[in-house]
């Protein structure tokens, strides 16, 4: 698109030190996933079981997505207007609790459910597809749930007001008026769980399924064809910027969908006892299968385990990467959001070119800025992947894969600033750096500060990427977790894949108990 | 930009915390750090799949023993070896070392070994357990085993690999992914020994009998079989002893319910493989290397794996551990192993064709 396109737009875009920022910050961002996407074009398809591969695995993928996504939807926005609209025994306890099971990867997910399931200790066999599209609707609920509650915490408290006083039944209220009003909110969060289903590997591997995501492995390391896990790759990039366009599109009418800016308690039911019982029970039943039952079964394999394991450097490892790895992100996504709010349509590209590597695994965006490192060392820019030059790789593979979860927050922290602020603070001579520090970066903070939550955990969680690209003698809990898991030593891997849960919880849960703060006007 | 703005940030941060050690020397640029890892020091780079806390045991004695410390960067194989592969000749690894011989040979074919003979390997490592140029070098092994539950199997039923792809197993196999290496290594064996025909033939037997889609590690084929899902399956030997000696009395209930044989006694010996490792191609530090992987076969080492983990030495004059000696001896399968390598894409195609997911 020219930039002609768009001459009426008040605030066209113009060469600024912020654009060059973001674009900079774009450009850093996409390029391992436009790498892979350019090898893939250029790979010549000889392999004939490339074509069989990509359909397999789009058929699998597609069911995870449709069957796990649906779940994940259901519990999580039934969950949302349980506790945002409704008022039962511990409300206010699930209202953050119920976003724990975010804090648990996937692939620990499931070498726990596995486990339990051989031993009987699963209430219900969890394997095969069903078993995995059971464990991400559990364990990715909290995206909708997240996003869902948001939306519902948003709504005019009028116009559910009115509906109640047309004597509406609260079922009625939730499918004729709250449901509608919220449905961008759930399913920006659903494309948010359909990229997380997308790009998992690690349960999908492990219950033997194939996907997109199984493929790409699959032809790279049973056929030998990085070429065609190139392309099977490019085909889950073309699926992501599905996802991401279904989910730019729905917080889009997200800004004017009924939302108030002015603050009054929201209308709460209150439920009868055998109401209440079903809430509760809906809500345990939901933490319970998401994150306390297969951790505890994890707790209890690494009690059985006596050794004492060289945990605690792993841990500061995996604490001191996800905090560099995380500033480094935010820092990239914080630019790219900026520019896109300011810039017109488009701005809005780079939204997308940096959201590319958010549904491609991991493994495949390393290997991405491993073909880019080694297009520069053939060039003769730079040397060997030393200490210095993997972590830069790293950190940058962490910003092109997790970059749209930061950009994400900010965009819609940056949507409640009116456009009229930015634009009377230029009529005033506001610079753009100035506008930038003093009215997005004050009006994004909360925003921003919500974006680093979530870039901690998923780079907490992060295994891939981390496993090819991190130095020598340097292992971080995810690492073990898997390193053990790999080889078949869930006793082993238990401990560290508990100590990966525990240190996302605390931001997890800072993050879910500040959400209620987020709504205008509110203060606790 | 980005990289000098990481590598501060990195700097500060590490030096914020108590962790730092040669491999992240702070603040330097990124050729002055790959230059100064060295530090004067002995120590050689080890990319390696295995994943052991044996080897870390083992490692600790070569230091103690050569005054060589072993830097090591685990992994999968494969992304191992696109790492190398983008590093090209300034790669950091000395030496590659992994479970499975298809793997090595994969980076043989990649040019990535240097061919390595020295009078101490070529008498110690036998000859159809290491590579015929000498790119790499066995130093565990390990078989590949049929098991069975006890109640429903007698052991002569499940003698040969063959056995499984019979009407009597109808509905009673499972059977791990075959993109596991070695479940490719298997078949790329077979197809050395009786030909791509046979191969398929018999693939597609075993499958035919599945009792569900394959899925899970090879543990989860023990616990299968175990649970009465099926009444046989295939695994490597030593998941199924380190489940014996399991720390839990789940794994070793488990593990009571089903019985092993070594197949296919009477015919080609049992399949096995190899943990082995060579000397990349361009490596900085050739001599430490060999020296390295010398010491992998050397008595101490040898003696030392046997008890820690449940493979086979490589030399043969070495005791397994007691429970693998009680096994018995037995006849191993004879082919080159570089088999394992050349026919590991046929033998994916060959499953992918079958069914046999």
């Amino acid at each position: 698109m020219s930039l002609a396109a768009t001459p009426s737009r008040t605030n066209a875009p113009r060469l600024d030190g912020v654009a060059i920022a973001a674009g900079l910050a774009t450009l850093i961002c996409a390029a391992p996933a436009i790498a892979v996407l350019a090898l893939a074009l250029t790979q010549n398809a000889h392999a004939e079981f490339g074509a069989a591969l990509i359909a397999n695995g789009a058929i699998g993928t597609m069911t995870l997505v449709l069957a796990g996504g649906a779940g994940a939807v259901v519990f999580g926005a039934v969950a949302a207007w349980l506790v945002t609209l409704c008022n039962f025994p511990g409300r206010s306890i699930f209202e953050w609790a119920l976003a724990i099971p975010l804090a648990a990867p996937s692939y620990i997910l499931a070498y726990a459910y596995a486990s339990m399931t051989w031993a009987g200790g699963s209430p219900i066999p969890v394997n095969g597809v069903w078993g995995a599209a059971f464990i991400y609707a559990v364990g990715l609920y909290p995206y909708v749930y997240l996003a869902a509650r948001a939306a519902f915490a948003s709504q005019s408290a009028c116009a559910l007001e009115a509906a109640r006083m047309l004597g509406a039944s609260p079922l009625r209220v939730f499918w004729r008026v709250a449901l509608p009003l919220a449905r961008p909110g759930i399913a920006a969060g659903a494309a948010l769980a359909c990229m997380e289903i997308a790009a998992d590997y690690g349960a999908a591997q492990h219950f033997g399924l194939t996907t997109l995501s199984t493929a790409v492995f699959r032809a790279w390391y049973a056929h030998g064809e990085p070429g065609v896990a190139l392309q099977i790759s490019g085909v889950l990039l073309v699926a992501a910027m599905l996802f991401l366009f279904i989910e730019r599109s729905a917080r889009g009418r997200a800004s004017y969908a009924g939302g108030s800016s002015r603050w009054r308690p929201l209308p709460r039911y209150t439920l009868n006892v055998a109401a209440s019982m079903l809430a509760v029970g809906f809500c345990v039943a939901l933490i319970l299968f998401g994150a306390l039952l297969p951790l505890l079964w994890l707790a209890r394999l690494a009690v059985l385990h006596a050794d004492v394991q060289d945990i605690a450097r792993p841990f500061m490892n995996s604490i001191v990467f996800s905090t560099i790895g995380t500033i480094v992100t935010l820092a990239l996504a914080a630019a790219i959001a900026v520019a896109a709010r300011r810039a017109s349509s488009w701005g809005k590209t780079p939204l997308f070119a940096a959201g590319m590597g958010y549904a491609a695994p991991g493994a495949v965006i390393a290997l991405g800025a491993l073909s880019l490192f080694g297009l520069a060392r053939e060039a003769g820019w730079v040397s060997g992947l030393g200490a210095g030059l993997s972590l830069a790789a790293l950190f940058w593979t962490y910003a092109a894969r997790f970059s749209a979860a930061g950009v994400g927050p900010i965009d819609a922290g940056l949507a409640r600033l009116s456009k009229g602020l930015d634009a009377s603070a230029r009529t005033l001579g506001a610079g753009s750096w100035r506008r930038f520090a003093a009215i997005d970066l004050p009006i994004a903070a909360p925003s921003l500060a919500a974006a680093a939550l979530i870039l901690f955990v998923e780079i907490l969680k992060e295994l891939p990427a981390t496993l090819i690209l991190r130095p020598f003698n340097f292992d971080t809990l995810a690492i073990k977790a898997y390193s053990y898991a790999s080889d078949e030593r869930l006793l082993d891997a238990a401990a560290p894949s508990l100590l990966v849960f525990l240190a996302g919880l605390a931001p997890i849960i800072i993050l879910a108990r500040n959400i209620e703060r987020g709504r205008a006007g509110a203060h606790s | 930009m980005l990289l000098r703005n990481v590598r501060n940030i990195f700097s500060e941060a590490a030096l914020s915390f108590p962790l730092s050690r040669r491999g992240l020397v702070l603040g330097a640029s990124a050729t002055a750090l790959s230059a100064c890892v060295g530090g004067g020091d002995k120590f050689i780079n080890v990319y390696t799949a295995r994943h052991y806390d044996a080897d870390r045991a083992l490692y600790a004695a070569f230091q103690e023993a050569t005054g060589i410390e072993i830097r090591a960067l685990t992994g999968s194989a494969e992304q191992l070896l696109e790492r190398m592969k983008a590093e090209g000749d300034q790669t950091e690894a000395d030496v590659f070392i992994s479970a499975d011989a298809g793997n090595l040979w994969k980076v043989k074919d990649a040019g990535l070994f240097q061919n390595v003979t020295t009078p101490t390997l070529q008498e110690k490592v036998p000859e159809h357990l290491r590579d015929p140029d000498g790119a790499f070098w066995g130093f565990t092994k390990r078989a590949r085993i049929i098991v069975y539950r006890k109640d429903a199997v007698r052991p002569e039923e499940v003698a040969t690999m063959d056995a499984l792809g019979t009407a009597r197993f109808r509905s009673q196999i499972v059977m791990r992914s075959s993109s596991n290496v070695y479940q490719l290594s298997t078949l790329a064996a077979r197809i050395e020994r009786l030909g791509a025909e046979n191969a398929r033939a018999w693939a597609a037997a075993v499958r035919g009998n599945f009792a569900h889609d394959p899925q899970g590690s090879d543990t989860d084929q023990i616990k299968a079989v175990a649970a009465g899902e099926a009444q046989a399956s295939v695994c490597n030997h030593y998941y199924y002893f380190r489940m014996v000696r399991s720390e839990d009395p789940a794994d070793r209930a488990v593990v009571e319910k089903v019985g092993f044989v070594f197949p296919d006694q009477a015919g080609a010996g049992t399949h096995i493989n190899i943990s082995g490792g060579g000397v990349t191609a361009h490596a900085k530090r050739r001599d430490l290397g060999v020296q390295f992987l010398e010491y992998l076969v050397s008595d101490e080492a040898q003696t030392m794996l046997a008890p820690l983990n449940t493979e086979f030495p490589i030399r043969p004059e070495i005791a397994p551990a007691p429970d693998l000696a009680a096994a018995g001896a037995f006849k191993e399968e004879n082919i080159p192993l570089d088999a394992l390598g050349r026919h590991q894409a046929e033998a994916a195609r060959i499953f992918e064709e079958v069914g046999w997911s």
